[in-house]
Formats: structure tokens, C-alpha cells, sequence
């Protein structure tokens, strides 16, 4: 990764941040609000190797655990495995799937939820567990799944060269 | 040979960054990088909530103006501006279903300044900026800080009573812990001095009362208010919560309790940041 795609990510991270701690906090379905840091790992993993993934996963969990009330390090490690794991899979399908950026969206978000509420339970947060899941991990699925083009096409912007760059739908 | 190379190259990041996430977690929850880690999070949080403030001010005029409706200075000035408000909207004669519902909120603010057991504590009054910036957890975000003396473990009260405490501040924001977070405890008192504890069980849950014995008379819509026993968080003689349901497990020592936090915590605009340091 070059320093200016390292720089790009940077930004893209901060202003993800920035929409989910601002417009997208306000959108409230039962009491539950999306979650578009979630969807950066996944994006990140379509369109990166899985090392490369797997940092900006572990990167934009941390910038989020910076803002929030909970054990520091958990959105971290869960972007990081996230990341690395749509990556992998990505890179071991023998052929390129039609809408693989919303269906990893999709499935990755739900995983990804799942995944905090777990860890985050057994770090001591047993309260994770209590949230209402039923609802939370649908809506935060089904709305990053809505997001996923775009956010794969920014993530590509911010990684890839101009020259280097495919065409959009394309995987890696 | 480039496959093999790259799984490992893979593994290794993998393995370094789940031992980094690990040691973060367990130095953030033994406490022992507190300082390091608390900072780091003060330190995002100075710098992005001016940020978030822009975007929500671009995105929010209507918010921003009642914002400026909020802006005292000393606990005289705060009283007169909500007093002011009260006047106002009554003047208005509370038009519509909005202004109503505010006046009632500003009312039963000031009612719960005049508590006996708050009397000789200052304040700051405070506009709620944001709900619940994570599904896990129930918090809110005020618009006063360091600046106006906000401090960890503060307790808040919105209309009618106590709603969390204190959790983070910034220089210019500060995040509430409300008593519906699966980690709030509060101890109250209720009927002839019994005490409980009121646990938190998730946002728009009921809350759980804990250590009720099962001889101990306590009926549905009695209120739990504040123990304030030595050291507390709070003072005591704050309205809590109101119990809506107790049943009697037989054999067992507790009986179950839940209660509803007494001010309504999903709609909630002012808030008062009381200064207590828990032996005040």
C-alpha cells in the first residue's frame, strides 16, 4: 500500500466516522440505529489482499473503539477477523459471483454484529447479549447491504491507483 | 510458491493483529494502561466532536436553534433561562403537541432542582446532542464538558429524576451512562427504608430490582428513590424508578422485581449535571 492510499484510507475511516456518529445515528428503527463502520471491514476485505484487508479492518475498528463505551480494542479485532475473513473468502471463489459486494455485505454485517455482541459477553459485557439482536442484526445488515456498491467503489478509490483500477462491479 | 507465501503472509498479519487487539483489551480492562487508553479516547473525542457538531449543526438547524436556547452561565442564570422558558411556552399556550410535552419536561426539570436532598449542590444544565452512539450500550451525549466543570461519575437528572451518570468528558461534551445500560447499579430505598439495587438490563428494557427479599412488602407503581448510603454515587432522595411488576418465586430468597425509569429516557432534550464527588 502506497503512502497516499495509506492517507486516502485515513480519510475514509475519519469520514465514515463522521456519517455514522452524525446522520446515520439519527435513523432509528426500534430504538436501533445502523452501523456503517461495520461495512468498511467487509468492503475493504473485496477489495484488498487479505493483509491489507485485515490492517484497515483492525484500523477502522480501532478509530470506532475510540468513540465508544466499550471494552477498547473489540471493534478492532472483530474488523480485523471480519476483513480477513471476506477477503479469503473472496479470493477462494473460482469465479466472480454477480452482487458478491452486497451478499458479503449482508452476511459480513450480520456475522460481524454477532461476533461484537460475543466477544464483547465474554469479556465481561454481558449486557452485549441482551441487546436486541433480533432486531439490531437485521437492520444493520440489511442497510450496509444497500451501502455495499458504493462503499466497495469508494474503498477501491481509496486503495487502488486510477490506472490500476477495474471496472466497477468487478472483484479485485 | 507465491500461494504458500501469501497464505503466510496472511496468517502472520492475522496472528499480530489479534494478539495487538488482545493486549489493547487487556490492558484496557486490568486498568493498568488507563491513563494511556482513557487519553487516547478524551483526546479523539476533543477532536471529533466539534466535528460532529458542524455536521449535525449543517444538518440540524432546528436542533441548533433550540441549542441556543441553552446557554447559561451560573446556577441563578440557569434557573431564570428554564424559568423563562416555562413563561414562554405558557404564554404560548402550548399550541401544539411539541411545546406541550416541553413545558411539561422543563416543569418536572425544575421540580427535581427543588428536591430537599439536592439543596446546597450545583449544576449545570445541559442539551442531550445525541442518543445511544452504539447499539450496545444506552448512553447520551450532552453538549457541557470539562469546561463547565463536568466530571466522571456525576450524576444527571432529566425531568422528574435521576436518569445515569457521567461515563467520559471532553472539554466541551460528555457522555451519560443511563440506568437502562447493562451496567448501571444504582441503590435506592423504598417502603420503610428496605434498600435494592436498580441494574440496568439493556436500552428499552425494564430496569431489574435486585435484593428484594421475599418477606419484604413492595407493590407495583411504588417509587424507588436514591439511598445515598456513605460513598454513594448519588445523593440520596432522587426519584428512580417505579416498579411495575413483582412476582414471588416459591422457595426462593428474592422475589423478581422490574421497575421503569420515572423520566422517560428516549425523549429527552435537557438534562442537570449535578457536581457531587459522593461525600458531598
Amino acid at each position: 500500500m502506497s503512502g497516499r492510499a495509506v492517507l486516502r484510507i485515513v480519510v475514509l475511516i475519519g469520514m465514515t466516522l463522521l456519517v455514522q456518529t452524525t446522520v446515520v445515528l439519527d435513523i432509528r428503527i426500534a430504538g436501533m440505529a445502523p452501523d456503517v463502520m461495520v461495512l468498511l471491514p467487509i468492503a475493504a476485505g473485496l477489495v484488498a489482499e487479505p493483509p491489507e484487508a485485515a490492517v484497515i479492518g483492525f484500523a477502522s475498528g480501532l478509530a470506532a473503539d475510540l468513540l465508544l463505551p466499550a471494552p477498547f480494542g473489540l471493534s478492532a479485532l472483530v474488523g480485523a477477523l471480519i476483513a480477513a475473513g471476506v477477503s479469503l473468502t473472496a479470493a477462494s471463489l473460482p469465479r466472480e459471483i454477480p452482487g458478491l459486494s452486497v451478499l458479503a455485505a449482508l452476511v459480513g454485517s450480520a456475522v460481524s454484529v454477532m461476533l461484537y455482541a460475543v466477544l464483547g459477553a465474554l469479556l465481561g459485557e454481558s449486557q452485549f447479549l441482551h441487546a436486541d439482536l433480533a432486531v439490531m442484526v437485521p437492520l444493520v445488515a440489511v442497510t450496509n447491504a444497500v451501502l455495499a456498491v458504493p462503499a466497495v467503489r469508494l474503498t477501491r478509490r481509496a486503495l487502488v491507483p486510477p490506472g490500476d483500477r477495474a471496472p466497477a462491479g468487478s472483484q479485485r | 510458491m507465491a500461494r504458500p507465501r501469501r497464505s503466510r503472509r496472511t496468517l502472520t498479519t492475522l496472528v499480530v493483529l489479534i494478539l495487538l487487539s488482545v493486549t489493547i483489551i487487556t490492558l484496557d480492562e486490568t486498568g493498568k494502561a488507563q491513563v494511556l487508553i482513557s487519553g487516547a479516547k478524551t483526546a479523539a473525542s476533543d477532536i471529533y466532536s466539534p466535528l460532529r457538531s458542524g455536521v449535525n449543526g449543517v444538518l440540524d438547524p432546528i436542533g441548533r436553534f433550540f441549542a441556543g436556547a441553552v446557554n447559561y452561565g451560573t446556577l441563578q442564570q440557569e434557573n431564570q433561562k428554564l424559568q423563562q422558558q416555562v413563561q414562554t411556552l405558557e404564554h404560548q399556550g402550548a399550541a401544539d403537541g411539541a411545546a406541550r410535552s416541553q413545558l411539561n419536561a422543563l416543569q418536572r426539570l425544575l421540580a427535581v432542582n427543588r428536591l430537599p436532598a439536592l439543596a446546597g449542590l450545583t449544576y449545570v444544565a445541559a442539551q442531550v446532542t445525541a442518543q445511544d452512539i452504539s447499539n450496545f450500550v444506552a448512553t447520551v451525549t450532552i453538549d457541557k464538558g470539562r469546561d463547565t466543570s463536568v466530571t466522571i461519575g456525576d450524576p444527571v437528572l432529566g425531568p422528574g429524576g435521576l436518569i445515569g451518570q457521567v461515563t467520559t468528558a471532553t472539554r466541551t461534551t460528555a457522555t451519560v451512562r443511563l440506568l437502562t445500560d447493562g451496567l448501571s447499579k444504582v441503590g435506592v430505598t423504598y417502603g420503610n427504608q428496605q434498600e435494592a439495587t436498580v441494574a440496568g438490563q439493556g436500552a428499552g428494557r425494564d430496569l431489574g430490582v435486585d435484593f428484594v427479599a421475599a418477606a419484604t412488602p413492595i407493590s407495583k407503581g411504588e417509587d424507588l428513590v436514591t439511598s445515598g448510603l456513605q460513598g454513594a454515587a448519588y445523593p440520596a432522595g432522587i426519584p428512580v424508578a417505579t416498579v411495575t411488576s413483582v412476582h414471588t418465586v416459591a422457595g426462593a430468597n428474592d422475589r423478581v422485581v422490574h421497575a421503569a425509569p420515572i423520566v422517560d429516557l428516549n425523549g429527552l432534550t435537557y438534562v442537570e449535571v449535578l457536581h457531587w464527588s459522593g461525600s458531598s
